[in-house]
């Protein structure tokens, strides 16, 4: 019976092993007409799917079977950390605290301003965002806060849209009023 | 030996004019500030910079961003020794001479050795460079796709088996890599591949996506899980730089020059860049420097070795960049990027159609090394109070940056999704140590190896042999494995030793 840290160990591997395996489906449906003696549009991806596999396989049966844990590292790598070691692990500092909620606040946060963004249009989207993501970190200066999202965000639409000529989202009705106003009022056609 | 001469003083007359001056001095100056900023890293910075150059012509955007490139080398150095704190991983090993010099009260000294140390390895480097870029790119315009394959193969396999805590999941990210760049049509056939559907899939995963994803958004995920903290910085009233005398400079020459030469052949390889160069050259000194006992006790050769590698490999990466068309760090994949995006394709024939653009670039990096140590002079004290800039502040720009970046290359907010995806990838290769750079490197240079692949396959009638029975692909295909095989005979001697001193 493997002890849950042997499968908690082996999670990655199975889920990237599944993954490869339903792309190997895939790329074995791929639609094409063979030509004879050259290799077909699926030769590439596929041999590199069984490669994957074949790599998710061996640390799967090294892990349950042989309860590996040391890795084979890579040679500059390996010497990086001993000579961090050698100087009271400088690099290796002291085990930084995990706090999972910030970081699914902050992708959740970011997919929204991603989703927001063609709706509100730059401007409006961007700067509630930069707001939001700011005091998620934990500062609490809210003049800063006010100053650094709204000029940071009417910078960079000047610059990409009046300099760069990059057209960023203006946004669905009514957003987009507020966007065209801005773009007036920058000179920006 | 004239003909590159007369081609390097037009790249200089290049540089002077105001408009690749100008870039070039704020590529230095944005360079020196992430590489002082712990939030950002040297690749990162290059990344988000690219956006801005899309307007620019070819040859000020390849300067701002190698100058950008130079200058990330260097401007960590001061905070490692000031306060303890490596603004990049190059310059962990400044702490353990530069800060315990600075603890001496020697901490001036500290930063004349280091500026020194970037002009002489920097320096250096360019001078390589210019010698060796036109007799490599000469003979690998006699190359064909076995060669060009073996080679890709080689720095694939580089990247594999220096980088990561394991070579497995090296291997994975490599293969994930390799994978990324077949989605869309394929060019031989015009079959979709992984493309389910979506229309944007159909002209493929742009590798510069990946690389905002992974190194931008993922990297900020990464340090939001881990909370954001500033630097408190004390005694930044007292900061000067020293200049060495040229009586102590010569005690060190052998330093100097151990550390140019790791970082020159550090930088040559995919996959290893400034990081490795430093860790690796400051090893180097430990072993055969005159000083070696006393390394780690804050003396020069210790700065000297990590920052002369650091800034060396500059000039060693772009080699295989503009006479193969192969980036051999994160930060060179960025400035291909900004070749391709200007219709421009680094490789052999670029030496022959366009010269001026690769001789203003080697030129910019000759007088970037001269104007950055200028600034390093004179404007530490200042640069080192960006450390006071919120962390939280510089993580919020960074992901609008890598937002804006990724919808203005093609207009098109499915960009801006895969962004996201690849961030969150990036973040949960770093999670589950899963190295990025092989997953990057393999994004890149994918689409050159499947169709090196595939043509000498056509070629050659399936023959797979020939990659290994031809004089200049065979040798180059053996060593790449037995790069590969060389961590896994590392380790077994390891546990020989261990037992054997078990016993």
């Amino acid at each position: 019976m493997a002890s849950p840290a042997r499968l908690k160990r082996i999670i990655p591997y199975a889920l990237v092993g599944a993954a490869a395996g339903y792309l190997y489906y895939a790329a074995a449906n791929f639609q094409y007409h063979a030509r004879a003696g050259v290799l077909g549009p699926d030769f590439w991806p596929k041999a590199l799917l069984a490669l994957v596999i074949a790599a998710c396989l061996y640390e799967i049966v090294m892990t349950l079977a042989l309860g590996r844990r040391d890795d084979v590292g890579g040679v500059l790598e390996e010497i990086v950390e001993e000579s961090a070691e050698e100087h009271g692990g400088a690099a290796a500092a002291a085990p930084v605290e995990s706090r999972p909620y910030l970081l699914l606040g902050g992708m959740a946060l970011t997919a929204l301003y991603v989703w927001a963004i063609t709706k509100l249009g730059f401007f409006t989207a961007t700067v509630p965002y930069l707001a939001a993501f700011v005091a998620l970190g934990g500062y609490r200066r809210w003049g800063v806060i006010a100053a650094v999202s709204v000029i940071g965000t009417l910078l960079m639409m000047f610059f990409f849209m009046k300099v760069v000529y990059v057209s960023l989202p203006i946004g669905q009705e009514p957003f987009a009023q507020v966007t065209l106003l801005l773009m007036k009022l920058m000179g920006i056609r | 030996m004239e003909g590159v001469l007369v081609q390097l003083a037009a790249g200089f007359v290049n540089v002077f004019t105001p408009v690749n001056f100008a870039a070039l001095v704020v590529g230095l100056i944005v360079g020196l500030l992430v590489a002082v900023l712990p939030g950002l890293t040297l690749v990162m910075g290059v990344v988000l910079a690219l956006p801005f150059t899309y307007s620019m012509d070819v040859i000020p955007a390849i300067i701002l961003l190698t100058a950008m490139y130079l200058s990330g080398t260097y401007a960590g150095a001061w905070t490692s020794i000031l306060f303890h704190v490596p603004g990049e991983p190059i310059d962990v090993p400044l702490l353990w001479d530069g800060y315990a010099m600075a603890r001496k009260g020697e901490a001036a000294q500290a930063l004349g050795w280091t500026l020194l140390s970037a002009f002489a390895g920097g320096m250096v480097a360019a001078v390589v460079m210019v010698l060796l870029a036109q007799p490599v790119a000469k003979i690998a315009l006699t190359f064909s796709t076995p060669e060009y394959f073996a080679i890709l193969f080689f720095g694939l396999a580089s990247v594999v088996s220096l980088g990561g805590s394991s070579l497995t999941n090296a291997l994975i990210s490599l293969f994930a890599g390799l994978l990324i760049a077949t989605v869309g049509v394929d060019d031989t056939y015009g079959t979709h591949r992984f493309t389910f559907g979506v229309p944007l899939l159909s002209d493929g995963i742009d590798y510069l996506v990946v690389m905002v994803g992974a190194y931008g958004l993922g990297e900020v995920f990464l340090r939001m899980e881990q909370g954001f903290n500033s630097v408190p910085l004390e005694a930044v009233g007292k900061i000067r730089t020293r200049l060495p005398r040229l009586r102590e400079v010569l005690a060190t020459k052998m330093t100097f020059l151990r550390g140019s030469a790791t970082g020159i052949i550090v930088g040559l390889v995919p996959g290893a860049g400034a990081t490795v160069a430093s860790f690796l050259s400051y090893g180097i000194e430990g072993q055969y420097g005159k000083r070696r006992q006393e390394m780690g006790t804050g003396i020069p050769e210790g700065i000297i070795a990590p920052q002369t590698a650091a800034t060396a490999s500059v000039g060693g990466a772009i080699i295989p960049l503009v006479t193969l068309g192969i980036p051999g760090s994160g930060a060179t994949a960025i400035i291909l990027g900004a070749f391709l995006l200007h219709g421009l394709q680094p490789g052999p024939q670029v030496f022959q159609t366009s010269s001026h653009i690769i001789y203003a670039m080697f030129a910019s990096v000759f007088v970037g090394i001269i104007v950055m140590c200028v600034i390093g002079y004179f404007a530490t004290k200042a640069m080192v109070r960006v450390l006071e800039f919120p962390e939280v502040i510089v993580s919020a720009y960074v992901v609008m940056l890598c937002i804006l970046g990724a919808f203005a290359a093609r207009n098109n907010i499915t960009d801006v999704w895969l962004v996201v995806i690849f961030g969150v990838l990036g973040y949960l290769f770093e999670r589950f140590k899963f190295p990025i750079t092989p997953l990057v490197l393999g994004v890149i240079l994918g689409p050159l190896a499947e169709s090196s692949f595939m043509t000498t396959m056509i070629s050659y009638s399936n023959d797979w042999t020939v990659f290994f029975t031809r004089p200049i692909s065979g040798p180059i295909m053996l060593i790449a494995i037995l790069a590969l095989l060389y961590p896994v005979f590392r380790r077994m001697r390891q546990r020989m030793k261990q037992r054997i001193a078990s016993q």
